[in-house]
């Protein structure tokens, strides 16, 4: 998936953490598209067939299927023409290993890939886990900080790939948002749509509102610096 | 006529039931109760333009009913069988939680042609509105240090990115 993945544990628990690095390097194996030989490059160029694939790859397309609609089409897993549901697995995976660290025993924890962060519990010294928004120009700042004891923080922008995120409306980069934060109950959720907000430029912040109801609240930067947030964002005080 | 008259009647009552509001409207037997009125705007204080209680022209391009209503007319030509007279009528305006609503229908040969609604737009109902409800709430943006995080939540595509980020440095930090 090409991210590097944080984990702390703050049980005293660090066996389990070789149990989370080997899901994520079997999500890697099946699920990457750098790698010719993975489960979804196979799937995907028709050499395996649906049926024949695991269960994981069928939970994906389904889930990349509901997506696809639940944000209008713009989170696409052929956003880039051939199959890449690499912006959900990333997500479902970190959700998938908290579960089961908490199914083990560390009820205490957090699991941050590439910035889209997982946490239950709370940190070693008492509290909620306290999770800083990247500031989208001043890469040692922050502009929100957040302090959640059970839940998920999804940050998509472009000031890490320039403009290429793709609206797959249109086909071209996607303009209007520089960073866009959802916080909710489930990681492959918030980074789905937080990756479908920033395709859908400045549309999104409205978008993103109705998403508060269903317990998916939002950090938004504009290109031009405006900053936007829904009413329950849970903001360290 | 008593079955259009029923059948306005219903007419009338269904709309007022979808929008959930009260329609008042001139009563059979009373002479002028309401003045009928042009426009949904400024209408309250618009004078009649025709005289309401006695339609003398015959509605045009209605074959059935304004035939009848000839016959009618020449009985008791003092009022429509209907006991709705032609004009565009405008109902009180009705307050509910999300602001008024006010129903205006339109007349013609006795029989109701027309029923629509205003809907609020300004006032009470700018507190209720979706929108204003949904909409995220602009404020300045900070830029803070990250002192006394945990976690750093960012786009980090890459792994070059990443050993750039302050993630990293948390990490870098604990080792």
């Amino acid at each position: 998936m090409g991210t590097t993945v944080s984990i702390e544990l703050a049980d005293e628990r660090p066996d389990l953490i070789d149990a989370v690095c080997a899901w994520l390097h079997e999500v890697d194996g099946r699920f990457s598209t750098y790698k010719a030989d993975s489960e979804v490059s196979r799937f995907g160029r028709g050499e395996l067939r649906l049926e024949d694939s695991s269960a994981d790859l069928r939970h994906v397309l389904e889930a990349c299927a509901d997506l696809w609609r639940a944000t209008d089409g713009y989170f696409d897993a052929y956003a880039a023409g051939s199959l890449d549901p690499s912006g959900y697995v990333k997500g479902w995976s970190v959700e998938v290993a908290s579960h089961r660290l908490a199914a083990a025993g560390s009820h205490d924890h957090y699991i941050n890939a590439g910035g889209d962060i997982r946490m239950r519990g709370y940190h070693p010294e008492g509290g909620p886990w306290r999770v800083g928004i990247r500031h989208p120009w001043e890469a040692d700042k922050v502009s929100w900080v957040l302090a959640l004891t059970d839940g998920a923080v999804a940050t998509s922008g472009t000031y890490e790939r320039g403009d290429h995120v793709i609206n797959p409306r249109t086909g071209q980069a996607a303009k209007g948002l520089r960073s866009v934060t959802v916080v909710g109950p489930d990681l492959s959720i918030a980074d789905a749509y937080a990756t479908a907000a920033l395709a859908m430029g400045e549309a999104g912040i409205a978008w993103l509102a109705k998403r508060a109801a269903d317990g998916y609240d939002s950090a938004v930067v504009t290109d031009d610096g405006r900053a936007f947030s829904s009413a329950n964002l849970p903001a360290a005080v | 006529m008593r079955r259009s008259t029923a059948a306005a009647v219903g007419t009338l009552t269904g709309a007022a039931l979808i929008i959930g509001v009260r329609l008042s409207v001139t009563p059979p037997e009373a002479p002028v109760a309401q003045a009928p009125v042009s426009n949904l705007e400024n209408s309250t204080s618009a004078p009649s333009k025709k005289p309401a209680a006695k339609p003398t022209t015959k509605p045009a391009g209605d074959g059935g009913a304004a035939k009848e209503e000839e016959k009618e007319e020449a009985k008791a030509p003092e009022k429509p069988k209907s006991g709705l007279k032609d004009g565009v009528f405008k109902g009180n305006a009705a307050a509910n939680p999300y602001g008024k609503i006010q129903v205006t229908i339109k007349v013609e040969g006795g029989e109701i042609t027309a029923a629509e609604a205003t809907y609020p737009t300004a006032n009470d109902s700018g507190t209720i509105n979706p929108p204003a409800i949904d909409a995220l709430k602009q404020s300045t943006l900070q830029a803070q240090k990250a002192a006394d995080v945990q976690a750093v939540s960012g786009a980090t595509y890459t792994s070059e990115s990443y050993v750039k980020s302050l993630q990293a440095a948390l990490d870098a930090a604990k080792a």
